[in-house]
């Protein structure tokens, strides 16, 4: 997919860890994990703003494009 | 008192069909196999199958070749028979039913290959009572169409093509359980 998620940069940037992110946003820690590894198909919006509010930062940290 | 009925019951009930059915179509596969080969290596007159009340004597005698098709055509449908229903049998020993997500690949491969069964089913049993009908035609004293086990092709094609429509649908509800899960 062309869609590239950039959520372990961020995390590495805010030195947060899978666990810590996954308390703070409400998500499991395999909901993170398929994320993280770019095996999602989508995202919610709130999933979004929360990972945001936790890494503080914008979306475009975190989603990127790229062509194939 | 009242009895409720449970779909793990209907199952239970259906698994025990299934095998007694599908028993009873080896047995009939198996008994068709072995009579037209034992009619044409070593006795033909085992072309008068008395189990199953198919006399095909009269066909043996006119050509053998018509006879070793119209059995042929027999054997392949009542082999196709037997597969569908050991493909329910191993859907429900397997237990691949999961009732949380129904709509998962080892559902919909099921349903396909059912589908494609049936079809056969039906492609060869219609072809064996046109084949019949084309031998009485010739004049060959045949035994009635159900009793070649042949019959009710249009009803086997129908429930292929019914199959077949809904395990695309089921195709598609699986891609969309997939997605859904790999929503975050």
């Amino acid at each position: 997919m062309p869609i590239i998620v950039n959520l372990d940069v961020m995390m590495a940037k805010r030195k947060m860890s899978l666990n810590e992110l996954s308390e703070k946003v409400g998500l499991t820690l395999s909901n993170l994990s398929i994320l993280k590894t770019g095996k999602a198909k989508a995202i919610r919006f709130s999933t979004l703003e929360a990972i945001c509010q936790a890494l503080d930062c914008q979306p475009a940290d975190i989603l990127e494009y790229k062509k194939e | 008192m009242e009895i409720k009925i449970t779909s793990t019951q209907i199952l239970r009930l259906l698994y025990i069909l299934s095998w007694i059915l599908f028993i009873g179509l080896c047995i009939e596969a198996g008994a068709f196999i072995f009579n037209t080969f034992y009619a044409l290596v070593i006795n033909p007159a085992a072309a008068n199958n008395t189990v199953q009340g198919v006399d095909l004597t009269a066909l043996y005698n006119h050509d053998q070749g018509y006879f070793i098709t119209q059995t042929l055509l027999m054997i392949i449908a009542a082999v196709l028979k037997a597969c569908l229903f050991y493909l329910i049998i191993k859907l429900l020993h397997d237990k691949k039913l999961n009732m949380s997500k129904p709509f998962n690949t080892d559902m919909n491969r099921f349903i396909f290959n059912a589908s494609y069964l049936a079809l056969g089913i039906g492609l060869f049993s219609w072809w064996g009572t046109k084949y019949a009908e084309w031998l009485m035609k010739k004049g060959v004293a045949m035994p009635g169409i159900q009793y070649l086990r042949v019959g009710g092709a249009d009803v086997w094609l129908f429930m292929g093509v019914i199959l077949l429509v809904i395990a695309y649908i089921f195709r598609k509800g699986t891609e969309i359980q997939t997605e859904n899960e790999l929503t975050v």
